[in-house]
């Protein structure tokens, strides 16, 4: 099949104005668009900048939008799309240093604020490890699963219009650790996100949820994090 | 050392303005449902607008019942809708000064049009029907 990409390009060095390149490309419908890119970088031009790293949805590094939709290039498949003709753009909301790679310092300053990392001074009862039931561990499973791509963060328009929201990804992030049984920095994480900014930018929009490539319920995580903070308890 | 099967944890985060408007919005909505309800129906279809005179205004005013449902459903659909713009503002407002000044005016803006729109509605006109 041949699909015509519409690839975003800036050069900061050159351009004053962001535009647009076109290639046509042979493609097979099962190639990913990943796998575009990198033959129109590897064959066509050069100067074409976008992340990857593992290529295959774990690392999370060439999120971008497609045809308007936040998606991990690495997980679409070009019959997926269902269509021929492929836009594809930066992350939203973040600034744009070349082509297709954003800066995502702002976001990872959001993440850091949340403390996400495990609080515990305590040391274990048996001086070894901290234990946890099945049940534990299952109550904070899904959030466990991101992988930092800001595909939800980029997703969301709260976040577009002001980039002081903290984002879904950091609440995702926040939400791992407060409902970990072994953890003991709920109370800060919550008081953090009892903010404007915080979690009470959240306006339920669902876009976080619709983006996230490792399908993790963001908005229900979010709401969890809200009704802690209103009712006291982490359960 | 056994893991434990207790999920519930209690916390106690201190609560401020933001969480106060975030439940303000949704118990404001629950009154919101009969209080929107009743006048809808009453109003548009029990009867109906083009049945609405001076005669059904002055008769409605008369009641001390109408005139509070009224000052209450004015004062929580106007907050619940001034509290809705306000968080609309806030996509464009990044400083903290800004978004102070924000909430400030538009509290006053919403106490100032729900008293006198309430002093109006309660206090009524000093006059006997037919006016003269």
């Amino acid at each position: 099949m041949e699909v015509r990409m519409r690839i975003f390009r800036f050069n900061p060095e050159k351009d004053r104005k962001p535009h647009y390149d076109v290639f046509t490309v042979e493609a097979q419908p099962t190639d990913r668009v990943l796998d575009v890119l990198e033959w129109i970088r590897g064959d066509v031009d050069g100067t074409l900048a976008f992340r990857r790293s593992c290529a295959h949805g774990v690392c999370g590094s060439d999120a971008m939008r497609i045809n308007g939709r936040n998606y991990l290039a690495c997980k679409v498949l070009l019959r997926d799309l269902g269509t021929t003709e492929i836009t594809v753009e930066p992350l939203l909301g973040l600034p744009v240093i070349k082509d297709l790679i954003v800066d995502m310092g702002p976001f990872f300053e959001h993440y850091k604020t949340v403390m996400p990392y495990l609080v515990n001074d305590e040391l274990p009862a048996d001086g070894k490890e901290r234990l946890q039931s099945p049940e534990q561990r299952e109550r904070f499973d899904d959030t466990t699963k991101c992988i930092l791509c800001a595909a939800c963060t980029t997703s969301c328009p709260s976040f577009w219009s002001n980039g002081q929201y903290v984002g879904p990804a950091a609440i995702v992030n926040a939400h791992r650790f407060i409902f970990d049984s072994r953890d003991q920095a709920a109370v800060e994480r919550l008081e953090i996100l009892n903010d404007q900014f915080g979690v009470w930018r959240c306006r339920t929009a669902f876009n976080c949820t619709e983006a996230c490539p490792r399908e993790i319920k963001i908005t229900q995580a979010i709401a969890e994090v809200k009704r802690a903070i209103q009712t006291g308890r982490v359960e | 050392m056994a893991a434990t099967t207790e999920t519930v944890r209690r916390v106690k985060v201190k609560p401020n303005y933001e969480m106060i408007a975030w439940k303000w919005m949704r118990y404001s909505a629950f009154a919101l449902i009969p209080l929107v309800w009743i006048h809808a129906i009453l109003q548009d279809v029990v009867v109906g607008v083009h049945a609405m005179d001076l005669g059904y205004v002055a008769e409605r005013w008369a009641s001390l019942f109408w005139r509070v449902f009224d000052a209450l459903l004015l004062g929580f659909a106007f907050a619940h809708g001034v509290n809705g713009l306000r968080q609309v503002l806030n996509d464009f407002i990044h400083g903290e000064k800004g978004r102070k000044i924000l909430n400030w005016s538009l509290f006053i803006f919403w106490l100032a049009i729900f008293l006198i729109g309430a002093i109006a509605l309660i206090g009524g006109v000093n006059q006997q029907f037919p006016l003269e």
